[in-house]
């Protein structure tokens, strides 16, 4: 190495240790928000796909119950009667009107009454019944004609399904 | 910049692919100065620097999973995407040199600090005119000059940032400190 390269090289020393060492601390800023902005979009589009798995179980509950075949129409008294315990015998007498569950009046979280499922009446009577909690988007309260801004569509509730002895869905009830 | 891949890099990425704040923070912290200081070495610009340095970051929160470290460390990966940065971003500019005359450009302001002593503004002359010669440097040359003599790289390392075989690297590694070398004589020449 000659004597120019010397000084170059340590010129190139001079100045690798030269001006400023690191980016602006606004910067880290600006990009934790990027990545918050990122992850609540994530979530939101995690619940869409959520909610858009939980109508499409809806609708095919409910196209299956339209194709079933016909049977003597129960009434929805049934259904509201059955709504009340997690497994109840067939209705004996006229059903009483839809009250809230009794178990979940003792709880700290109370549930409005069943909305019965489009054409519910057509399947048989309830025997037994099973209800089973899960997470719906808000959109899926305008299936049952309850207005629903589009701001809180994508956000989820707790919703009980009601399901007859052969496991079709008769209502559902929002928890509150 | 470590020139290894660390354990920790692996993990901080797969937590910055589920968008952990803290790891994503670590990740920055960790490799924020090289970037920031390689954009600004290829650009003369702090302009370019911080958005070339945002822009790395933000491509590694959209696709921390997609990175292969069969294809070359972070440092590499980073360096390469920031030199694919500045390239776009010189050809959309004006003309770099410009920056450095600018009194209110940030080099300008480092090089005042030192005006007091005349032993440091011979220094700061020094290095000031070397910078601007390695930012005249063509892109190809300059950049294996910021990886190979500013940022200390193995050839390995920056062939692999910059997509190109060693000896590629080599060559033009000694092309570039040739031409430096004679743009200094030149203008120690001017200088008596």
């Amino acid at each position: 190495m000659n004597d120019n390269d010397q000084k170059l090289m340590e010129g190139l020393r001079g100045l690798a240790a030269d001006g400023p060492r690191e980016a602006p601390a606004w910067l880290e800023e600006r990009l934790v928000g990027e990545l918050r902005r990122q992850s609540r979009v994530r979530r939101r589009n995690r619940w869409l796909g959520v909610g858009a798995l939980a109508i499409a179980a809806v609708l095919a509950v409910t196209v299956w119950v339209r194709t079933a075949p016909v049977v003597p129409a129960p009434t929805m008294a049934h259904l509201r009667t059955a709504a009340a315990v997690k497994t109840v015998e067939p209705p004996q007498t006229t059903p009483k009107p839809a009250v809230q569950s009794a178990a979940y009046e003792r709880g700290a979280e109370v549930a409005i009454n069943f909305y019965p499922l489009p054409d519910a009446d057509d399947l048989p009577p309830i025997e037994s019944a099973t209800i089973v909690r899960v997470q719906l988007p808000m959109s899926s309260l305008r299936l049952m004609g309850l207005p629903v801004s589009d701001d809180r569509a994508a956000e989820s509730i707790q919703a009980d399904m009601l399901l007859g002895q052969d496991g079709l869905a008769r209502g559902v009830r929002f928890v509150q | 910049m470590s020139n290894s891949l660390t354990n920790g890099d692996g993990d901080l990425l797969r937590l910055i692919s589920r968008g952990d704040e803290i790891a994503f923070l670590a990740f920055y912290r960790r490799y924020q100065r090289p970037v920031y200081r390689f954009a600004l070495q290829m650009s003369g610009q702090p302009e370019i620097a911080e958005e070339v340095t945002q822009d790395v970051f933000m491509l590694v929160m959209g696709s921390a999973k997609k990175y292969d470290p069969k294809r070359g460390s972070i440092p590499a990966y980073l360096y390469g995407v920031a030199r694919n940065f500045v390239l776009r971003r010189l050809e959309q500019e004006r003309p770099y040199l410009t920056a450095l005359d600018d009194p209110e450009s940030e080099y300008a302001d480092v090089a005042a600090d030192g005006q007091d002593a005349l032993a440091d503004l011979t220094r700061n002359e020094r290095v000031d005119s070397l910078r601007k010669a390695v930012l005249a440097l063509p892109p190809a040359y300059r950049e294996v000059v910021v990886l190979c003599d500013l940022h200390e790289l193995d050839y390995a390392e920056v062939a692999s940032a910059l997509d190109c075989a060693v000896g590629t690297i080599r060559s033009r590694l000694h092309r570039a400190r040739a031409l430096l070398a004679e743009k200094m004589r030149a203008e120690e020449r001017c200088a008596v």
